[in-house]
């Protein structure tokens, strides 16, 4: 693809993604094929910062995890009130980091 | 997540489980509902959240009281077959070095994303609350 297209593709969701996994991103688009440029322009990424404000609110009913995706995960926390409140609280730390590899899995499903 | 990344954690989450059941079951606190919680929808509202009620509820369930079990919370049922259940599977499937633990996971994970599924336990949970609400928990 041309690097034009890629570099704006990066410019608009760097920030969906982790750092260290952008020159790899990077590197694949412009390896891939033209026609997927359509595809990948459809995508919808959740923001990692919606999300830190969803687990603040409502992290011990399990909402966060639902909305990246994690369901089994929601479950667990919403049935132990947020894990006793202490995962509810060392989710507000992970869960950035948890939605950004979410978006990155979302990506791989167009790029392979 | 991976198959060993969940084991891991399930198996962290099951042992806490029992030490915070041993701990309040050693202290009693199924006859003292107003002790110190953990919750922090309770502590910071004074109302209960959906899930409140279920560690008396799984003591009743100890003490055989089947009737102040579902009083307390239904949710403590489901909590007591999770922590027999899910410490045998992992053993089962960590020394026959196995993954139907993990297959079974993942497919109840998109199962639950169904809305027909979806739906009728959200209104469950939201029932439930309801009623914790009622009962003051």
């Amino acid at each position: 693809m041309e690097a034009q297209k890629v570099d704006m593709f990066i410019m608009m969701n760097s920030k969906f993604f982790e750092g260290h996994h952008l020159s790899q991103i990077r590197e694949r688009l412009l390896a891939m094929d033209e026609s997927k440029w359509g595809i990948l322009q459809t995508l919808q990424f959740k923001d990692p910062t919606t999300i830190l404000i969803v687990s603040i609110l409502a992290g011990s009913l399990g909402v966060d995890r639902f909305l990246i995706g994690d369901t089994g995960l929601g479950v667990g926390k919403l049935l132990t009130c947020g894990g006793l409140g202490i995962w509810y609280i060392v989710d507000w730390f992970l869960i950035m980091d948890a939605t950004r590899e979410k978006n990155l899995a979302k990506l791989q499903m167009v790029l392979y | 997540m991976s198959r060993n990344k969940l084991y891991i954690l399930l198996a962290i989450a099951c042992l806490v489980g029992y030490s915070w059941l041993f701990f309040n079951y050693r202290s009693g606190a199924e006859t003292d509902p107003d002790g110190p919680g953990v919750c922090l929808i309770k502590e910071v509202t004074h109302i209960p959240c959906p899930s409140c009620g279920s560690t008396r509820s799984a003591i009743s369930l100890l003490h055989g009281n089947m009737t102040d079990a579902l009083y307390w919370n239904p949710i403590g049922f489901l909590l007591g077959i999770i922590l027999v259940v899910v410490p045998l599977w992992l053993l089962f499937d960590v020394v026959l070095k196995k993954d139907t633990f993990f297959r079974f996971y993942k497919k109840s994970e998109t199962t639950l994303e169904q809305k027909k599924v979806a739906v009728p336990l959200i209104i469950l949970v939201l029932a439930n609350w309801i009623w914790n609400i009622f009962k003051a928990l």
